[in-house]
């Protein structure tokens, strides 16, 4: 058995490292749980832009930030865009699964193509940094993410419960020809999202700029508990999806420090399959 | 024109299969009106067609003059018209409260003033839409119709499947929309005995086409017709 302070330190690092799995989950909760599309692609834009930064980052010296500010809004638009396509050709919740997937090999392939197969790392001087708190170490970019995904989660739990479009998305998701009928433009507020949930692939994209390392097939390094995150959180939750991220994060971490790495995943999706046996309606 | 509403040789049903035929009349601003009939008339078909959700085969339906055959049921919920669907319809997943302000557009019928007319909803205001009884899903179904600030009211069926005690708390509730605020509303209603002395016209419906159109005073007098029509004889 390890000792208290390693057991703290494997919370720590574990919680933080769930932030990156919650903010990756909420755009894929939001489009899945309020649009029913299950967005793969959600992987593919936020390694792109995390590509995006790193190239502007150490070959013009762009600041990540800067790099965010410009990279955000165009995954907006590409989130906007998907939703046109979608809604274009009447893709469904199962097309809309196969379809994304295969943007996202493309993306991967377009991806090779330009930066090569080789591992890249965003070198800054804050990269490793961290501070301590007792004898615990906490990294600062990790932190940071976790304010930023926690700031994301609760303002967009507060604007879908607060505001008429949130409230709005959420009537034409149970129901789209009802809502109408109330004068809900369901269209309208679909692109929102949309765009919404690719905006946060682009600043979950920067955050992995700066603590991975990039290469192109790490794209669907996640996907397995991200899936599990979105689903254990429930679907068009994202407060639930960051709290299901850094409680996924926590226990694997905690597996890994008592029993192997190998115990990481087994961990999660055991979660996952217990609720979904104990509450088939959970999806 | 002075016309809230005029259906004009509407022709309607779904996909090939025609439900309506030849539908025409005409609701005043602030009138109440009667739909009636026996089950599968077509008294459902005829509300759904004004929402537009339904099969337009022909005729024309205008909203203060606007023709709303080309508009979409977004477009039409836009110029007023507030639906009570048969099924209540209700969001489920949405607390009572954001079932009436998800849908809200400015006007005199605030939320507050909705509770005023169902207090039981104000009592109920924080709970998932699914987790209210019948009576009070239908009182949230007129609620919500009501927050769209609609200049029209379209209910179908709103005493379906309730208690009586319950369908007398719903009826005096209508009374009050009816005569003190003025509401124009399309009912549909099984229970002519009921809806007749709190309506001022009634039509009545007989394998899609109305085969009466009159008073609803003088219908309720008229024991031959009820019979007739509606198979049921006055209490
Ligand atoms: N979605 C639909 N597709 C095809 N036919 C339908 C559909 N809905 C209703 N109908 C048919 O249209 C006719 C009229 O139905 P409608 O629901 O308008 O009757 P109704 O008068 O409202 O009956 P009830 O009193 O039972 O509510 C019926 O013959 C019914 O079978
Ligand atoms: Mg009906």
């Amino acid at each position: 058995m390890p000792s208290a302070t390693l057991l703290g330190q494997a919370l720590i690092s574990g919680v933080l490292a769930g932030g990156m799995y919650g903010l990756l989950a909420m755009g894929l909760s939001l489009s899945w749980g309020l649009l029913r599309l299950v967005n793969l692609s959600h992987f593919a834009l936020a390694f792109l832009s995390a590509y995006i930064v790193y190239e502007l980052g150490t070959k013009y010296g762009v600041a990540p930030w800067w790099s965010a500010a410009m990279v955000v809004p165009v995954m907006f638009g590409v989130g906007a865009a998907q939703y046109w396509l979608f809604d274009r050709f009447h893709v469904n919740e199962l097309a809309s699964l196969l379809i994304t997937f295969s943007f996202a090999v493309i993306v991967e392939a377009g991806i090779q193509i330009y930066w090569t197969a080789d591992y890249r790392r965003f070198e800054t001087h804050y990269s490793t940094l961290s501070f301590k708190v007792g004898p615990f170490f906490v990294p600062v970019l990790e932190l940071v993410l976790c304010v930023v995904a926690s700031v994301l989660a609760w303002g967009t739990w507060m604007w879908l419960r607060k505001t008429y479009v949130g409230k709005g998305l959420r009537a034409a998701a149970e129901d789209a020809d009802i809502a109408a009928a109330y004068g809900v433009d369901h269209r309208k507020l679909a692109y929102l999202l949309s765009g919404i949930g690719a905006a946060y692939a682009g600043i979950a994209g920067t955050f992995i700029a700066l603590i991975a390392t990039l290469a192109p097939a790490q794209i669907w390094a996640w996907l397995g508990v991200v899936f599990a995150v979105v689903i254990i959180g429930r679907l068009g939750n994202p407060l639930g999806a960051l709290l299901a991220g850094m409680l996924i994060g926590a226990s694997e971490s905690l597996a890994m420090a008592v029993l192997s790495p190998a115990w990481a995943p087994v961990v999660s999706f055991s979660v996952l399959i217990v609720i979904l046996l104990w509450d088939p309606e959970w999806l | 024109m002075a016309d809230l509403l005029a259906v004009t040789g509407l022709r309607a049903g779904y996909g090939r299969a025609v439900v309506l035929s030849d539908v025409t009349f005409r609701l005043e601003a602030g009138e109440a009106m009667a739909v009636l009939g026996r089950n599968g008339v077509g008294k459902t078909t005829l509300i759904d067609s004004i929402v537009g959700v339904t099969r337009r085969f022909d005729g024309s339906i205008t909203l203060a003059g606007r023709e709303l055959a080309p508009l979409s049921p977004e477009e039409r919920a836009g110029l007023g018209l507030g639906w009570v669907p048969q099924e209540r319809n209700i969001f489920r997943s949405l607390t009572v409260e954001e079932n009436l302000t998800a849908v809200a557009r400015p006007g005199a019928w605030t939320v507050d003033r909705i509770y005023g007319v169902f207090p039981r909803l104000k009592e109920r205001r924080g709970n998932m839409g699914g987790a209210l009884s019948g009576g009070e899903q239908q009182m949230l179904a007129i609620g919500r119709a009501l927050a769209t600030n609609p200049r029209l009211l379209l209910l179908d069926e709103p005493t379906e499947g309730l208690a009586p005690i319950i369908v007398e708390e719903l009826l005096s509730a209508l009374v009050r929309l009816l005569r003190a605020e003025g509401m124009a509303a399309l009912i549909v209603e099984q229970h002519a005995h009921k809806i007749l002395p709190i309506t001022r016209r009634a039509l009545i419906l007989e394998r899609g086409r109305i085969v009466h159109q009159g008073a609803s005073a003088e219908l309720l007098a008229d024991a031959s017709l009820l019979e007739r029509f509606l198979g049921v004889t006055r209490r």
